[in-house]
Order: C-alpha cells, then sequence, then structure tokens
C-alpha cells in the first residue's frame, strides 16, 4: 500500500482516537455537572448544606473506626446533643426520615428494644433526615411512639456518615463510641437485637 | 521500517486515548438511575387553541415511586412543574391512578405507587395573542423513589419538550429564535 494513505489513514484514526477521548472527557464533565446539580440544595430535597461549610468527601464510618462526631438539635425541646455526650452507653445511630416506609416499619422494633436494653445502657439517637417542619418530624415520632433521642439532621452530618444516599441507615456504636456493626435498609428486630447486644458488649 | 513504526505508534496512542478514556467514563456513570423521561414529541398550537400533550417516565426496575395521590400524607407525591416562557400555559395535568402495591417491608400496608411507565398527561394552551415561534419549556419531574428494602431522597429530573404557536402544518417563522423558558428553581 502506498505509504500516503497508510500515513492518511493512520492519522485518521489517532485523530479519531484523540476525539473519542475529547467527547469522553466533556460528557464525563457534564454528567458530573449534572449529578452535581441534582445533588445540589437546590435539586434535591434534604438537610441543608450550611453556605459556610464546604462538603468533606462523603465516607462511611468502617467497623472499629470512632463514629464521626456531630451536635444537632434534638426534637422537640431544641437542646443540642451531641454524640461524644453519649459515651459509656451502647448507642444506635438510625438515620430515618418521614417519606421514608421502612424506616417507619423499624420504628417499633427501635422503640421496644430502647425499652429492652435502655437499663442496660443503650440509647437509640433517631436521626430525621428530611425538609419536613420540626413539629411534623415531632409529631410523626409521637404517632410512632418514639421513646428515644430524636435529632434533626443536617447534609453536613450525613456527609460525615457517606453521604446517606438511602434510608434507613443504622451505625451501631459501643460504649467507647466505635461502630461495631451497620444494617442499610430495612433491618428485622433479630438483626437489630444481636447488633444492639454486640455494642453493649463491647467498648466496656 | 522507520516509516512504518512511526504508522503504528501513532495509531495506538490515538486508540489508546479514546479506549482508556471511554472505560474511564463508565465509573462516573454508574449512580443509580431511578427515573428516566421519554423525549416529549413537539407539540403544535395555533394562537388561541389548545393541543393535547403527554410526558412519559420510565420507573426503573426494581424502584417505585409514590404516585401523585399517596396513601400517607407525609409521603412524597410525584409531581411535575414547569417553567413556562409567558407564550403558552399549560393546563390542569391529569396524573394517572397509582397501583395499590404492598412490599416486603409492609406485607399488610399498600401504598399508592408508579413502577414502570408512567404517562402524564396535560394541555397545552396558547393565548390569542400569542406569539408564533417554537418554544423550549423546562419541566421537572419531582418523584422519590425506594425500592423493596430501602428508600432514597427525593430527587428532581429535568426535562424540556418544545411547543411550536402557529398554524398547524404551516411552520412557525424561521427567523424567530428559539424562545426558552427559564430553568426551575427553587
Amino acid at each position: 500500500m502506498d505509504r500516503r494513505v497508510i500515513l492518511v489513514l493512520s492519522f485518521v484514526l489517532a485523530i479519531t482516537g484523540l476525539l473519542m477521548a475529547m467527547q469522553a472527557i466533556s460528557h464525563r464533565s457534564s454528567v458530573v455537572n449534572l449529578n452535581a446539580a441534582l445533588e445540589s440544595p437546590n435539586q434535591q430535597a434534604g438537610p441543608k448544606r450550611s453556605a459556610e461549610s464546604p462538603a468533606p468527601d462523603p465516607v462511611e464510618p468502617s467497623k472499629g473506626s470512632l463514629a464521626p462526631d456531630f451536635t444537632l438539635k434534638s426534637l422537640p425541646d431544641g437542646k443540642e446533643v451531641r454524640l461524644s455526650s453519649l459515651r459509656g452507653k451502647a448507642v444506635v445511630v438510625n438515620f430515618w426520615a418521614t417519606w421514608c416506609e421502612p424506616c417507619k416499619i423499624e420504628m417499633p422494633s427501635l422503640v421496644d428494644l430502647q425499652k429492652k436494653y435502655g437499663p442496660q445502657g443503650l440509647q437509640i439517637v433517631g436521626v430525621a433526615m428530611d425538609d419536613a417542619e420540626d413539629k411534623e418530624i415531632t409529631g410523626f415520632a409521637r404517632k410512632m411512639g418514639v421513646n428515644y433521642i430524636v435529632l434533626k439532621g443536617t447534609e453536613k452530618v450525613g456527609d460525615l456518615y457517606g453521604g446517606i444516599d438511602r434510608l434507613p441507615l443504622t451505625y451501631y456504636l459501643d460504649r467507647s463510641g466505635k461502630v461495631v456493626d451497620e444494617t442499610v435498609g430495612l433491618a428485622g428486630e433479630s438483626v437489630i437485637e444481636d447488633a444492639i447486644k454486640k455494642a453493649l458488649e463491647q467498648g466496656n | 521500517m522507520k516509516f512504518h513504526r512511526l504508522v503504528l505508534f501513532a495509531l495506538c496512542v490515538g486508540l489508546l486515548n479514546g479506549v482508556l478514556l471511554c472505560a474511564q467514563e463508565a465509573p462516573a456513570q454508574q449512580g443509580r438511575v431511578f427515573v428516566t423521561a421519554v423525549p416529549t414529541s413537539t407539540v403544535v398550537v395555533a394562537p388561541g387553541g389548545r393541543a393535547p400533550v403527554q410526558f412519559t417516565f420510565r420507573v426503573q426496575s426494581p424502584y417505585h415511586i409514590n404516585s401523585n395521590q399517596p396513601t400517607a400524607e407525609e409521603l412524597i407525591p410525584t409531581q411535575l412543574h414547569f417553567s413556562l416562557p409567558g407564550e403558552v400555559a399549560i393546563g390542569k395535568m391529569q396524573y394517572p391512578a397509582g397501583q395499590l402495591m404492598s412490599f416486603p417491608f409492609d406485607p399488610n400496608t399498600k401504598l399508592s405507587v408508579y413502577s414502570g411507565d408512567v404517562v402524564i398527561r396535560g394541555v397545552v394552551v396558547a393565548p390569542t395573542q400569542a406569539s408564533t415561534g417554537t418554544f423550549t419549556i423546562h419541566g421537572e419531574l419531582r418523584y422519590q423513589a425506594c425500592d423493596n428494602n430501602a428508600c432514597y431522597p427525593p430527587k428532581k429530573l429535568p426535562f424540556t419538550f418544545n411547543v411550536k404557536v402557529g398554524t398547524r402544518g404551516k411552520a412557525a417563522p424561521k427567523a424567530r429564535p428559539t424562545a426558552t423558558s427559564p430553568h426551575i428553581h427553587n
């Protein structure tokens, strides 16, 4: 084959490759931008991120690691509760929302388990991850007979726990504040109870 | 010989660029997709007239979204919102009835949900004094998805469709630039 033909062909192929690469970069950039737009507080309902605090990279806490500390407003009294102030107790951090049916299904189990293991040092903390008014969250929790701490979540706290892209999401912390277990999605009462027992036994 | 090596090198560099970067692109698209919008055909409406419009959304398996009239007040209804350019209006939307379904997380309770294709109907209305031309309307589907085990934060799916104001079968004036409705902000 003529050298010129080969040269032209190879040039065309090289350019094609580069164009594909440029298209890939451009598309990826638009996907990222769209995702960013959809995930922004304006596009996705949910707890608001404060403007002055940059979002940390969402990384889920792993088993054995100290659970990220946070301070959130409790409902209905509005008092601030700091997670680390509960050290010495086994803590269940249950992320939920009023619009989440599986979360609602878990609540009676959490109520029963708080009652059963509270005297042994269990404290369940429900973190509401929705935009509902405080009184709606409080009313909902009251209707469900919630007997544990309810906090109003923020996106910043969500990010500390991996971004909370689905609910319910529950972390079980031992008495020293370390994560001993995690359940993603609806968990049966026996699964929750086993994780609670583990949390109560460890970190003394 | 040297020439052939050069050609081979150019080929490899070009193809590798494409292949590697396309491969890198894949992970960026791995996020969950709950609902996609099926493109809506251009709606043609005469000034002072009305024309039907339908929007089709595809709820991806294994997810479902609440219907427009969920069974409990705290559940987030599926709703369409539009940002209109002023030349056209959209009449009341007709949402399909939800399917009453129970899910493994609560077999005793039925929820009103959409799954699969969801067709929402409406009417485009052009006032008598509406300017002729093609207008791009920005819409947004607001929904909240769940699967059999968990629920996902509420989402907004933006989409667009065109409305051509003019006589049916007669093209709108070409000289007029396409008008675009402002983007929706909340």
